[in-house]
């Protein structure tokens, strides 16, 4: 079978600063994997790799066996920040994506725009439900919503595209402890309720293990650029490896106390 | 000291005192000045009085032309000369402000395309420096001194500030937007045009009201060396004659305009965008 996502040999470098080393990775369709790694380790260039943003300096990304070199509508993107369009509401928000692609520019006068895109309301309030917002809050515009409810509507916002692959950036960092508990267990339940494979990058390691199925960590031992120093899948005590490798990764461990196969 | 302390938080009717203050000052300062001078000289036309500056106002609104004093008072100020000159005026600015949302698109493309990026920026950077008042004489030579020449120096004034407030706005929109819009499965266009355009486009606007003192003094510099009609061809005519009793009318007219087209510009802004904060 296939695998979703592979990651081959791929290495990054920026005017002689390497930050992704040798880096191979498959993920497989219906999986819901975590990278972590502490700042500046190359989650969020890795997640750019997977988006099609950014080109690898050496080795290929491929989508289901094909090389894509910019991002696209197969894959769904929430960042931590500008996560919406500011300049729309959040009903807007959410049918832009069904609106650009059934119509071009210049066929937004026409009675058929005018019918889908009642369509694509229904559809958006229904999203909105789901993610336990009201369909008051459609009227409302990015600024007056609150950090988790923006979110919830990025995430609507990308889910309604039914993309093969939901990229999550530190979706849930801004939030504060509460907010960002209904949030994991949000898109938990949405996980499993759409099977859509999901790499979500944080730096926050109970989320990863309460989050994923799957945790891929990223350190860089030795200076040369981060290399996967882990990738398990989720088990008991993986959060307490997790945190060894953490702080060992602070002191910069060799090499040799990587661990890649899953336990 | 209250008044300089910064977060000092002034009453409704402090604030509105205050910020009348200067206007009554000014207004005052004149009028003492006025009599004073017509005390000395009562032929004085350099400060004049109110009852002349009312004078200067009639002859430039409602005054009859000869033979046709039977008008109503809407035909006089329509056949007046205030009138026509605002009107000659008026149709230059807004020809003028036409051309700026071309100028504003090719911001936006050389923010948006790299490769138009660097086939513009770096001619359009030089454009930039060049002082525009500096070119009226070449405009005068290559477009005679009718309209054309006029609209150019303004187009040459403003249009290179434009277009690269219009380039910084877009490069100023965050990544995450443009991947974002891609990943929703937005074209190249629909990117640039529903995307970035409109988010930056309540600040281009913005930019285009800051430059409105910037196309009118062009306008004005065009109409005052070569022209036979319009607001600043009217203050330079009557500027020969020691009209001041006109020139100041004209002076406050022509603020007034422009204060109203910057108002309209805010309030339609703020009725179009609603989900804009002006920082």
């Amino acid at each position: 079978m296939t695998p979703l996502i592979t990651i081959d040999d791929v290495s990054v470098a920026y005017s002689n600063k390497t930050i992704l080393n040798d880096i191979n990775i498959e993920v497989m369709a219906g999986e819901f994997v975590v990278v972590i790694g502490q700042t500046g380790c190359g989650k969020s260039t890795l997640l750019r790799l997977v988006l099609g943003q950014e080109q690898p300096s050496r080795g290929r990304i491929l989508i289901e066996g094909c090389a894509h070199d910019h991002p696209d509508r197969h894959r769904g993107y929430v960042p931590q920040k500008y996560s919406l369009f500011p300049d729309k509401t959040v009903l807007d928000n959410i049918t832009f994506g069904p609106e650009v692609e059934e119509f071009a520019m210049f066929n937004r006068f026409t009675p058929r725009f005018r019918r889908s895109r009642r369509e694509f309301q229904e559809r958006a309030f229904e999203l909105l439900r789901h993610m336990g917002l009201s369909e008051s809050d459609g009227a409302k515009y990015p600024d007056q919503l609150s950090g988790g409810m923006q979110q919830r509507v990025a995430i609507a916002q990308a889910l309604v595209m039914q993309p093969k692959i939901l990229l999550m950036d530190e979706a849930f960092s801004a939030l504060d402890p509460g907010t960002r508990d209904e949030m994991q267990m949000l898109i938990r339940r949405l996980w499993r309720e759409t099977g859509t494979t999901i790499l979500f990058v944080t730096h926050n390691i109970s989320e990863a293990v309460i989050l994923g199925t799957r945790v891929i960590m990223l350190a860089n031992p030795d200076g040369s650029g981060s290399k996967v120093i882990l990738d398990s899948e989720v088990y008991d005590g993986l959060l307490e490896r997790i945190g060894g490798l953490w702080q060992l990764g602070q002191r910069a461990p060799s090499p040799s106390l990587c661990v890649t196969a899953a336990s | 000291m209250k008044l300089l302390e910064i977060n000092a938080q002034p009453s409704r009717t402090t604030t509105w005192l205050l910020s009348w203050f200067l206007f009554a000052a000014g207004i005052t300062a004149y009028f003492v000045t006025a009599t004073k001078r017509h005390r000395e000289n009562p032929d004085d036309r350099v400060v004049p009085t109110l009852a002349q500056m009312s004078e200067g106002v009639y002859n430039a609104t409602l005054k009859p032309e000869e033979g046709a004093e039977n008008q109503s008072a809407w035909t006089r100020f329509s056949n007046s000369m205030l009138w026509q000159d605002t009107k000659a005026s008026g149709r230059r600015f807004l020809i003028s402000m036409a051309l700026l949302f071309p100028a504003v698109l090719l911001g936006l493309h050389i923010g948006v395309f790299p490769y138009v990026g660097v086939f513009f920026l770096r001619f359009i950077l030089f454009f930039d420096k060049i002082i525009a008042l500096s070119v009226l004489p070449i405009l005068f030579i290559a477009f005679g001194i009718d309209e054309l020449s006029k609209i150019m120096l303004i187009v040459i004034g403003v249009t290179p500030t434009i277009i690269l407030d219009t380039f910084n706005l877009t490069r100023g929109v965050p990544e995450e937007q443009i991947v974002k819009g891609f990943t929703l499965g937005a074209s190249q266009f629909d990117v640039a045009y529903r995307v970035i355009l409109k988010q930056i486009f309540p600040r281009v606007l913005n930019s285009i009201r800051l430059n409105l003192k910037a196309v009118m003094l062009f306008l004005f510099a065009g109409e005052m060396i070569a022209s036979s009609d319009g607001l600043a061809f009217r203050i330079a005519l009557l500027r020969r004659n020691m009209g001041m009793n006109t020139i100041i009318p004209y002076v406050l007219w022509v603020a007034l305009l422009l204060f109203l087209v910057d108002l309209t510009m805010r309030v339609l802004n703020r009725k179009l965008h609603p989900w804009f904060r002006e920082e």
